[in-house]
């Protein structure tokens, strides 16, 4: 037996050292050699087994859609005015089911829990953490982030499933290129306007290592759905009331989207940095193929979109949310000589937080809450409220909650020492920092490196410190 | 008093930074020694080698100046070397003695499969492949380098279309005669770019020869070489030019290569055959267009252009492809008009 | 991520919608989807195709799962594992990475070459699109080189008649040596005529003899051919000895290493298929 093995492996290393020695003889490319041979027998095939029987090479009506959709003078428009359609049809039917969900969620199972847990005889405590924490903050994300959501991505699916997608890919790739990058990251960087874990997810159409990196780290300064609510709150609070009144929302409207060109802006910069210094070295490859139209399946394609992103999405969020939001509601209850943790941890960040034009309840509400962005801004007003000792104001401490009405919101925050300086900071910080948990985990995931994760976590929170910093200091020295 | 604590406090501190074994300054300073020699013998073991196989006489004043040092450093290394029993010197010639071939097949094995790694499975820019393989070819071990070799597929050329030497056996010759001495308006083939010196050799890059590349010389004086390669042309001065090694083609005509054309050229409405890729396209990239189709024969033509101008999309074997510029403009094409005539 | 989702979700997949409940696969009645849930098989079928070719939605047909397809080429990155069961038999799908070539070194396609390879798929279906079938029949000649029991699904072909195209699949069938069924899975067309043919090759009661190169490049077939010889004799049952003289000649260490460690060995069959690899035979289906 022995022997006879001795005998296979003797022959297999014969044959490997004849391979080898032939292989110096062969004149070029083996592979050009072989993929020549294959494809002429695939044409031959192909020709006999075809035929067109009277037909163009392609449709006339997919061939002048292509034209028009790739034009020159049609291109950029249509491109336009279709993403337009999308994120106004998000936003604008997002509102009314998020707030059925969250008047059910919030306004009315919240305060039922409250009470079952009270007369089952939980103990104070538990009933925070598991009620007011866990229950409150995951209830909060999922009002906010389900409906837009639900809406986004069977949109995008729908123009993704038609074909239309490759075509944006191929319009922008020019400016993509530039900046060292791919042009379907055009694709990852509008889905991550929709959610970032989802942006980055999307990044495996880019089949060029070196681009689908850059595509990754830079897919958080796409302002996701869950930044969106403070950018307008901030620009309707603080800088809409900087204008006339008849031109506040206008205002409002610009600070927001100059915000996201801003952050827009930077993907093009750090692709352009990155791709020329960390990234040097990754292979890149291009490689864009333009497939034909077809038809969506527009139920099975709702159906998909909605399992696989929406849920998915949802689900990792509410994961990240359930200790969130027990950390939170301990952080303002446990008390040490009669002053709460988060007093401490707010006294500490506060200079750090001056310095940056910020202060040290964002600070830590960024920390805190960095399972999603959503949670950011009712973390904030609670501690706010917890801070000033306003009376009459939220439902105590460690219990988030959101304000409707824009004149106490201001009052409360002017209480809390805030100032116009600190809303155009918040903006800015809430578009430069670190990723949420939910895409920090993702970008692992998808990466399956420490060192890609740490560099996508930690470089969008390094520039939003600069940044931020720089423009404290420019305002108070003109100021 | 409080002086002396202080010098003494200082020499406390300062004697093991000093002489603490491989950290300390003494150490590094001992290391970067050895290595440094250590790099000075292996690439005048290289030198020695490559002259060797070229038939060419090595001697001291050509190991000082592909080493660029003073001659009688060098002249000190060479004794050192022969102690070693790495060389030799019988009848006034320099010989390599067996330890010293296998130690200069070695570098040399490292420095072109390093070569190779960065061309076909990094994207480092080809500037810099020498001398990252000029560092990588004194650190690797035998062990190491067969691993990398396996890696890449065992490759039998480097990028710059040298022979990558077995692990044991000869270094072949480099082929060819220098682009200087050909006949003007002869087609010939770049079989070889040599890497020394490296100014030479970034400006030769820089300028997109690739080992592989036809070329046809138009006219030749003392000062400059002009000539025609991959569809463009050149101007070098004769030095420059005479690091480029080419050899004969016999079945082409000066006028093939001057009407060469790329896809990158490719008018709307126009239809033409590929005919092949560009020496200068890649590792991944080429295997990539060659399994999209761009294989030899192949009928491409423009489908669609973006807005911009770049990329554009050419239909090809039933599809619809988008390649940059860039690419396109590797991929050498026949147009219609050319096939017919 | 699509495994991920799709797994958690699978056991709840939702009964067969309006549009699929009259069709044939339904009207067959043979066919039992069974998701993710298999444990026995019988057979194992690999799913290997181009991107964007709608592999995934074959799958998802056979399997009754939701993996999300997209047209896009490269949605399925990760291997998907599925199964159904036909006929009284159970097959496990396993849904192999698109990719254009098997023949360079991405890792995708060492995935995908190593399973039709060593993971021994009772079937190959090869998934290929009717609007692009050249540079669709690239891959499949590439996988028929490695394997000789293989179906070629020729998906889309809704979207090929809408584009004027007709493909004969009686003559591409004659030429491929093996099965080619005509497919729509996005409306459940042609997915009876695919399930019977996999279920044929899978049982052996079909026989294949695939398409082989007609003939070496010239400028590699003396490297080719002494090279045969020497695997032949090392390894007399082998069914892909051309394709491996290749891969060696092409330096791919990957397969080096398997032969070293002997992995080649079992993969040798019975005799029905020596003849099959001779360069010169015609390809030919035989139906018993």
């Amino acid at each position: 037996m022995n022997a006879i093995a001795n005998f296979q492996a003797a022959s297999v290393e014969d044959l490997l050292s004849a391979a080898q020695r032939l292989r110096q003889g062969i004149p070029g490319d083996l592979h050009e050699h072989v993929v020549e041979a294959i494809y002429g027998d695939a044409a031959r095939i192909a020709d006999r087994a075809v035929t067109r029987p009277g037909a163009p090479a392609r449709p006339a009506v997919d061939r002048t859609i292509d034209r028009i959709v790739t034009s020159r003078v049609w291109g950029f428009p249509i491109m336009l005015v279709l993403f337009t359609v999308v994120f106004w049809v998000t936003i604008s039917g997002a509102n009314v089911p998020s707030q059925m969900i969250s008047s059910v969620l919030v306004d009315r199972l919240y305060p039922w829990l409250r009470e079952t847990a009270a007369s089952v005889g939980l103990p104070w405590w538990l009933r925070g953490v598991l009620i007011d924490g866990m229950y409150l903050a995951t209830a909060w994300v999922v009002s906010v982030m389900l409906p837009p959501m639900a809406i986004f991505f069977p949109l995008f699916t729908l123009l993704e499933d038609l074909g239309y997608l490759p075509r944006v890919a191929f319009n922008l790739d020019n400016l993509f290129k530039k900046a060292g990058a791919h042009g379907k990251q055009s694709m990852s960087m509008m889905m991550g306007f929709g959610c970032n874990a989802a942006g980055v997810v999307a990044t495996r159409i880019i089949d060029s290592p070196r681009e689908r990196l850059l595509a990754i780290i830079t897919n958080n300064f796409a302002l996701c759905n869950g930044r969106w609510p403070t950018q307008v709150l901030m620009a309707t609070v603080f800088i809409g009331c900087l204008a006339p009144s008849h031109l506040g929302g206008l205002t409002a409207a610009v600070a927001v989207t100059a915000v996201a060109a801003l952050g827009v802006g930077m993907t093009f910069l750090v692709s352009w940095g990155l791709s020329r210094s960390v990234l040097r070295g990754e292979v890149s490859t291009f490689s864009l193929e333009l497939p034909p139209y077809r038809p969506p399946r527009l139920w099975q394609t709702l159906y998909s979109s909605l399992i696989d992103r929406t849920i998915f999405v949802l689900w990792r969020a509410v994961v990240f949310a359930l200790p969130a939001g027990a950390v939170i509601w301990l952080f303002a209850n446990v008390r040490i000589g009669g002053v709460s943790l988060a007093n401490y941890a707010i006294d500490w960040l506060n200079p750090v937080g001056v310095l940056l034009g910020l202060n040290g309840v964002i600070l830590l509400a960024y920390i805190i809450a960095i399972p999603a962005n959503e949670i950011v801004i009712p973390t904030v007003l609670m501690l706010t409220v917890m801070v000033t000792g306003m009376t009459g104001l939220g439902h105590g401490a460690g219990v988030m909650f959101d304000l409707r009405d824009e004149a106490t919101l201001k009052t409360l925050l002017q209480a809390g020492g805030w100032t116009t300086l600190t809303a155009v900071n918040l903006m800015l910080f809430s578009l430069l920092h670190n990723p949420c948990s939910t895409t920090i985990y993702t970008i692992y995931k998808e990466t399956g490196s420490r060192r890609w994760t740490v560099v996508a976590s930690l470089l969008p929170l390094a520039l939003g410190v600069v940044v931020c910093a720089a423009v404290a200091a420019v305002w108070r020295w003109l100021g | 008093m409080s002086g002396w604590l202080f010098l003494a406090g200082l020499a406390v501190v300062a004697f093991p930074a000093l002489v603490w074994p491989r950290r300390g300054l003494l150490a590094r300073w001992r290391a970067s020694l050895a290595w440094s020699a250590r790099v000075h013998r292996e690439d005048a073991l290289k030198h020695i080698l490559k002259c060797e196989a070229n038939q060419e006489v090595p001697t001291l004043i050509s190991v000082a100046g592909a080493l660029q040092k003073g001659q009688r450093q060098v002249a000190a290394l060479l004794a050192d070397m022969e102690a070693h029993g790495l060389v030799s010197f019988s009848d006034g010639r320099l010989r390599l003695r067996e330890p010293g071939h296998e130690l200069a097949l070695h570098v040399i094995r490292a420095h072109r499969l390093w070569e190779s790694y960065l061309a076909d499975q990094t994207g480092v820019a080809e500037a810099e492949w020498h001398r990252q393989a000029d560092r990588q070819e004194h650190l690797l071990s035998p062990q190491q380098i067969s691993a990398l070799a396996a890696a890449l597929g065992n490759p039998t050329r480097d990028p710059h279309g040298d022979a990558i030497p077995d692990a044991t056996g000869e270094l072949p010759a480099e082929p060819g005669q220098p682009l200087g001495a050909t006949e003007i308006n002869t087609p010939v083939m770049i079989t070889h770019i040599e890497d020394e010196p490296e100014a030479i050799y970034a400006q030769l890059t820089a300028q997109g020869l690739r080992a592989g590349m036809k070329v046809c010389v138009l006219e030749k004086s003392p000062e400059r070489i002009r000539f025609w390669a991959d569809g463009r042309e050149h101007v070098l001065a004769p030095i420059f030019a005479n690091n480029i090694a080419v050899s004969a083609l016999r079945e082409f005509r000066p006028a093939d290569l001057f009407e060469e054309e790329y896809l990158a050229g490719l008018q709307r409405g126009q239809v033409a055959k590929v005919i092949g890729l560009s020496p200068a396209c890649r590792g991944a990239e080429r295997r990539r267009l060659l399994d999209l189709g761009f294989v030899p024969g192949t009928s491409v033509e423009v489908d669609l252009v973006s807005p911009t101008g770049d990329p554009t999309a050419y239909r090809v074997r039933g599809t619809v492809v988008a390649l940059r510029r860039e690419q396109a403009g590797l991929v050498r094409i026949a147009t219609e008009r050319r096939i017919a005539a | 991520m699509n495994t991920s989702a799709s797994t958690s979700l699978s056991t709840t997949a939702a009964p067969p919608s309006k549009v699929c409940a009259d069709c044939q696969v339904y009207r067959a009645a043979r066919l039992k989807k069974l998701g993710v849930a298999v444990d026995k098989w019988d057979y194992i079928v690999a799913l290997a195709g181009n991107p964007n070719t709608g592999k995934s939605t074959v799958f998802n047909a056979l399997t009754g799962l939701r993996q999300h397809t997209g047209n896009w080429p490269g949605k399925t990155v990760t291997r998907a594992e599925g199964g159904f069961e036909y006929a009284g038999r159970r097959f496990k799908l396993v849904d192999l990475p698109g990719t254009y070539s098997l023949l360079s070194t991405s890792v995708d396609e060492q995935v995908a070459r190593d399973f039709i390879l060593f993971g021994r798929p009772d079937v190959t279906v090869i998934v290929v699109d009717a609007t692009r079938l050249e540079r669709n029949l690239n891959l499949a000649l590439q996988v028929l080189e490695i394997t000789d029991r293989a179906v070629v699904c020729v998906n889309l072909i809704d979207e090929a008649r809408r584009h004027g195209v007709q493909v004969d699949d009686r003559q591409l069938a004659r030429d491929l040596g093996v099965p080619a069924v005509p497919t729509s899975a996005r409306h459940g067309e042609g997915l009876p005529a695919l399930l019977e043919a996999v279920s044929e090759v899978a049982s052996g009661r079909l026989i294949c003899r695939p398409h082989r190169l007609a003939a070496e490049p010239p400028a590699i077939r003396d490297a080719v051919r002494e090279l045969r010889a020497r695997i032949q004799a090392a390894y007399p049952h082998l069914p892909n000895v051309r394709w491996l003289a290749l891969r060696l000649l092409g330096g791919d260490e990957h397969i080096a290493e398997a032969l070293r460690r002997g992995e080649f060995a079992g993969l040798e069959t019975e005799s029905r298929l020596e003849a099959a690899d001779a360069s010169d035979a015609q390809p030919q289906l035989t139906v018993p």
